[in-house]
């Protein structure tokens, strides 16, 4: 388990990470999302200590993170780039040899890594004669090469096609399996949906939730669907109901609790037929957008 | 034990094992093994130093052949005492390199003479006209050593003649005139030996610094260009990076230089010219020291210098102040001398070439270069120190070049 304690970090006047703190689980893939220079970048570069964080700390299982833990992690930082004239295989067994690995274990995990993205062949191949989407997937396998025992990922899946974006999804589900923490940032809420089991939200360098998405769920406003006949236009006038949005039949309301929610459906029964009444779950991007609003 | 630290368990057996883990090689080996690897087998790098080597064994093959080739001059006469300055110049060129020659081609009259000048058959004719003056009459030109070859026999050969109508010998006449030159350090052929080698090492001073300096300044942008440094310096101290390096660029400079050496020494050996090199052996191998710590300094300098820039463009800006120092170090050995070349040589860079120079020219006593040596130490432990201390900071930096002051106000 990753938790990060109070972080902060100004650069001049200006405090891009102010007192943050979450945690990432072991085994989950929790997402970060914000909206650019919310501050994600510097946190996870905090993590990976190649920054110093100016109040806060970063634990691992409990204890203060060491460099000799930060080596065991994965990290891919936000600006790519490997050696762009060195052969791929090289410079993967390069990496692999500072994350202490031998050289014929880096060599081999390289060639496995490669191939499960179909770059088995390009071994040799200079990193700059490869498309920009395997070079990114080149600096997946980077990231990946020496069994990380935490991932800090800072956009992941930018410029990879879709076919990529299953391989890395299939990558990653392999390793929280093993109990890897993930914490990867995205602008795609489409993929924060689809992978993650946690969120942690930025706004200009403040934490404005984190949880599970159960956890967050439950903070969010409670909305429900109603859908009745002739018209759902009196709803307007019930006290104790916002309305998020009414177009003929249908309605979108705000409601504080499970009373107010009876209380409505009541009414809506006495005035016509009621056709649908349930709770709307939000995704994880709908959450997102209300906190970061 | 929770399961992520079961699984890092079962990936690296347990948490307080030492970083080595499976690798036993230090970080800073890989990276020096690393840095000296690429550039052997870069084909520019090979190529390049493959025709630096074909040039040091040329020029020494080309040398040797000048100094060995005998001249060989035709001179027409149209007299008896022409032809006996020219029997006698041509004894005094056998005598003194054993590879000049005089021929004489004997004719009937001047005219006969010049005409062989005229169609080449003659480099020039020796003329004695009525008055008793002599004339060496070229085609369009006489070459300089036909010229003084023919000038002294003609002296020898009039002071012979004019000692004889006056009754005495010349070796009588010449008596007590002969100067000896002797030196009080060193002798006179040594110190043409020992301009050539201070000039060498200047210039393979000046070429590894700037070949090798900036190799390592560009790799330092190049990592920092592309973040690589960010994941490297994730997985180990970035002042194992740095060093790393310096020492694999220093490995290969020094490789580079025993080559050239070497060459140099062979091609020497084989042309048979090596009764020469005795005397710079004991400086050449100062030079070596000599070089390794001037070297260390300049590439802690070009560190930093990579680090400071932002793209590999800012580096032929940024880089005056080290090729001012490389410049002082160059102009030191071909030009410093006296008391200047005292101070140089204990000036750390440039005393790395005024040292092993001065140590060439004149005696030196032990305790000089060994100071020396001290200083330079001293200042690459200092540079390097400092140099780790901006490196470690600015190589982080993203955006535009920075200048030291601000690096060093950095925070990492």
């Amino acid at each position: 388990m990753l938790q990060v304690q109070n972080l902060t970090r100004r650069f001049g006047e200006n405090t891009a990470v102010d007192d943050v703190s979450f945690t990432v689980p072991s085994g989950k893939m929790t997402g970060f999302v914000g909206a650019n220079g919310a501050g994600k970048t510097t946190t996870m570069r905090m993590i990976m200590g190649v920054l110093t964080a100016q109040a806060g700390e970063v634990l691992v299982d409990g204890r203060p993170v060491t460099a000799n833990d930060r080596a065991t992690f994965g990290y891919m930082p936000e600006e790519r780039g490997l050696y762009p004239k060195q052969p791929i295989l090289d410079q993967l067994v390069y990496l692999g040899q500072l994350h202490r690995m031998s050289q014929s274990d880096a060599r081999s995990r390289a060639q496995e890594l490669l191939e499960r993205f179909q770059l088995g062949d390009r071994g040799k191949d200079k990193l700059e004669s490869l498309s920009l989407g395997n070079q990114q997937r080149v600096q997946i396998a980077a990231s990946l090469l020496h069994r990380p025992s935490v991932l800090i990922l800072d956009e992941p899946f930018s410029g990879l096609d879709p076919v990529a974006v299953d391989s890395m999804v299939e990558l990653l589900r392999e390793h929280t399996a093993q109990g890897v923490p993930v914490l990867f940032s995205s602008h795609q809420l489409d993929l924060v949906d689809r992978l993650c089991d946690n969120l942690v939200v930025l706004q200009k360098g403040r934490l404005v939730a984190s949880g599970t998405g159960d956890e967050l769920r439950a903070t969010a406003p409670r909305r429900h669907r109603l859908t009745v006949s002739p018209d759902a236009g009196w709803v307007r006038e019930e006290t104790g109901v916002r309305v998020i949005d009414v177009a003929g039949r249908d309605a979108v309301v705000e409601l504080d609790n499970d009373d107010d929610a009876q209380r409505l459906l009541a009414a809506a029964m006495t005035r016509g037929s009621v056709h649908e009444f349930s709770r709307i779950r939000p995704s994880l991007s709908e959450i997102y957008r209300g906190v970061s609003q | 034990m929770s399961t992520e630290t079961a699984y890092r368990q079962q990936q690296r057996g347990p948490a307080s094992s030492s970083p080595s883990g499976h690798n036993p090689q230090p970080a800073w080996l890989i990276v020096t093994l690393r840095e000296v690897m690429v550039k052997a087998k870069d084909r520019g790098f090979a190529i390049s130093t493959l025709v630096t080597l074909v040039l040091i064994v040329a020029g020494v093959v080309f040398n040797a052949y000048m100094s060995t080739r005998g001249e060989e001059y035709t001179v027409a006469v149209s007299s008896n005492a022409g032809e006996s300055v020219v029997a006698l110049a041509h004894e005094v060129g056998q005598d003194d390199d054993g590879n000049t020659a005089f021929e004489t081609i004997a004719t009937v009259s001047d005219d006969a003479a010049l005409e062989q000048v005229r169609t080449e058959g003659a480099d020039a004719a020796l003329i004695r006209g009525g008055d008793g003056t002599w004339t060496l009459t070229g085609k369009n030109e006489v070459p300089r050593g036909l010229s003084s070859g023919l000038g002294a026999a003609l002296e020898a050969y009039a002071l012979e003649s004019n000692a004889a109508a006056a009754g005495t010998t010349s070796e009588q006449l010449l008596r007590g005139s002969t100067l000896e030159e002797s030196l009080l350090e060193g002798n006179a052929e040594n110190q043409a030996v020992a301009d050539v080698a201070g000039f060498a090492f200047s210039f393979l001073f000046y070429m590894a610094s700037i070949i090798f300096g900036m190799a390592i300044a560009n790799s330092v942008v190049e990592e920092k260009q592309n973040r690589v440094v960010e994941i490297l310096a994730t997985a180990i101290p970035v002042r194992q990076l740095l060093y790393g390096k310096v020492l694999g660029n220093t490995i290969l400079a020094m490789i580079q230089l025993a080559l050239y050496g070497g060459a140099a020494l062979l091609a020497l050996n084989l042309t048979d010219t090596a009764d020469i090199i005795g005397s710079i052996i004991p400086a050449s191998g100062w030079f070596m020291v000599f070089f390794l710590f001037g070297f260390l300094i300049l590439a802690a300098m070009w560190a930093v210098l990579g680090s400071l820039a932002s793209r590999a463009e800012d580096l032929t800006s940024s880089s005056t102040p080290v090729m001012a120092l490389i410049f002082a170090a160059l102009g030191a050995g071909l030009f410093a001398s006296g008391q200047l070349l005292v101070i140089a040589s204990y000036v750390p860079v440039v005393s790395s070439v005024a040292m092993p120079i001065r140590m060439l020219n004149s005696e030196v006593a032990l305790w000089e270069p060994i100071l020396s040596l001290v200083l330079a130490l001293a200042a690459a432990v200092a540079l390097l120190h400092l140099g780790e201390k901006i490196y470690r900071r600015a190589v982080m930096q993203g955006g535009g070049a920075l200048t030291l002051r601000k690096a060093m106000k950095l925070e990492q």
